[in-house]
């Protein structure tokens, strides 16, 4: 049995194929989808999606949107999504450096909590670059 | 050409003839002004030139404006095609149900800022109006957000209003989702609304655009049908999670739908624009090759006329003259 997963973003759709489970990240928690998962709706946090594919972990960034587990069907709209494969570790890590700096320098609340998404968003990608399990 | 005659004219008339002022004269204006009182009615071969060569100028704009529309057009095409899917799970699991009964309609109208793009704006703009019509009823308002100049024209003059926001000068810079769901919020955060209805051009093909309605619900309108059964119905049947209570994701789904409806309306209707603006520009530079070949038969009808009065008058002349 397998899951049919779609990740889409506005720009593009960057997975439409078929996996064997996932692990998908919400607000407060991981949660693991596997064949046969009762039918959900979810917001998707700033996090890693971990697919099982033969065997295979793969990574992907994802960075925040929702999904909906139908019957054996995925589908996840995300605002930005890169796979770990294609993100390079040390311009990840460069941006990570940044966007600290960023946090430090910033003023006011907006601002910081600007700066707190962008760091956010610079440790996702790290983490995926670096998890190639 | 019409010197070079009267040269030759001037000089067979010195030969032929004693230099006949009266003749001459009448040559010249004959040839350079319609003449009406003497009977024979032409344009003069000056004028004919120089609308052929309006005409000529106008059909070379006109096929640069095409090309210039193709290129846009295949630009905006691959990323048209590419947001079509965001829209699609929002309506399996929400559902599109434009027949929901609401108080407070909003209807955000899609249109171009520039013209010469054949009547997709009218088009929007009729829609948007009938629209309205059918949704008037004791308690129920209706309000317009616009986007794009050609459409503000045309609904200020009759519905000034009820126009919530206008919003112009869309494309400056190239359409990303950054820009529209900035938009979103703005429009979000000003208007209160129980349903959206955008109305745009949906480019199904280079020569046809077919006018579309997208319905957004509000959350609260969304909670309560899918309470209600119907359409909506299914939506209970998925368990929510994530976040504290369902009314909240439910109105961050609806923040998300939104957005991405209105991307994806937006590029369909930039890709309408340069289609039409394509065809409009094919069929005037059509109509002006028509126009030319048209005036070129008059310009050779106009030229050879005059030739054969001057024969005529030359001739007469000089048989005047032995007989």
């Amino acid at each position: 049995m397998t899951l049919n997963l779609c990740v889409l973003t506005p720009n593009r759709s960057v997975w439409n194929s078929e996996v064997n489970g996932i692990i998908l990240p919400t607000n407060n928690s991981q949660i693991g989808v596997l064949p046969n998962h009762a039918c959900t709706a979810t917001a998707v946090d700033i996090g890693i999606l971990r697919i099982r594919l033969n065997d295979q972990w793969l990574t992907m960034a994802l960075m925040g949107g929702f999904a909906r587990i139908g019957n054996n069907a995925i589908t996840i709209l995300v605002n930005e999504a890169e796979r770990g494969s294609d993100i390079d570790p040390q311009e990840a890590q460069k941006t990570l450096e940044i966007a600290e700096a960023n946090l430090i320098k910033a003023e006011g609340k907006r601002q910081v909590i600007e700066a707190n998404l962008a760091l956010r968003r610079a440790r996702t990608r790290v983490e995926a670059s670096n998890t190639i399990s | 050409m019409a010197m070079s005659a009267l040269r030759r004219e001037g000089r067979r008339l010195t030969s032929i003839v004693s230099p006949n002022p009266i003749n001459l004269l009448r040559a010249s204006v004959v040839s350079s002004e319609e003449q009406t009182s003497l009977g024979v009615r032409y344009i003069s071969t000056q004028i004919v030139r120089n609308r052929m060569k309006s005409v000529k100028n106008i059909q070379k704009i006109t096929k640069a404006m095409k090309m210039v529309a193709a290129s846009k057009l295949r630009q905006v095409q691959s990323k048209t095609e590419n947001s079509r899917g965001l829209w699609q799970p929002f309506t399996a699991l929400l559902g599109d149900s434009p027949s929901v009964d609401v108080k407070k309609n909003v209807i955000i109208t899609i249109s171009s800022d520039k013209g010469l793009c054949g009547g997709i704006n009218t088009t929007s703009v009729k829609v948007s109006r009938a629209l309205r019509k059918m949704n008037d009823g004791p308690d129920c308002e209706t309000k317009y957000i616009i986007l794009g100049e050609k459409a503000k024209l045309q609904l200020i003059r009759d519905s000034k209003m009820d126009i919530d926001l206008c919003i112009s000068e869309l494309q400056k810079n190239p359409l990303n989702y950054t820009q529209v769901s900035a938009l979103a919020d703005d429009i979000l955060k000003n208007v209160q609304f129980d349903a959206l209805r955008i109305v745009f051009n949906k480019f199904s093909s280079v020569v046809s655009f077919l006018p579309t309605v997208s319905t957004v619900l509000s959350p609260q309108i969304i909670e309560r049908e899918s309470e209600a059964g119907g359409s909506l119905g299914e939506l209970d049947s998925y368990e929510i999670e994530g976040g504290e209570t369902k009314s909240e994701i439910l109105q961050n789904l609806a923040e998300f739908q939104f957005s991405c409806v209105m991307f994806n309306a937006v590029l369909e209707n930039a890709c309408s624009e340069q289609g039409a603006r394509m065809s409009a520009m094919d069929s005037s530079s059509r109509n002006a090759g028509e126009m030319l070949d048209r005036l070129t038969l008059t310009y050779n009808r106009t030229r050879q006329a005059s030739i054969t009065t001057e024969l005529i008058e030359i001739i007469s002349g000089a048989s005047a003259l032995e007989g």
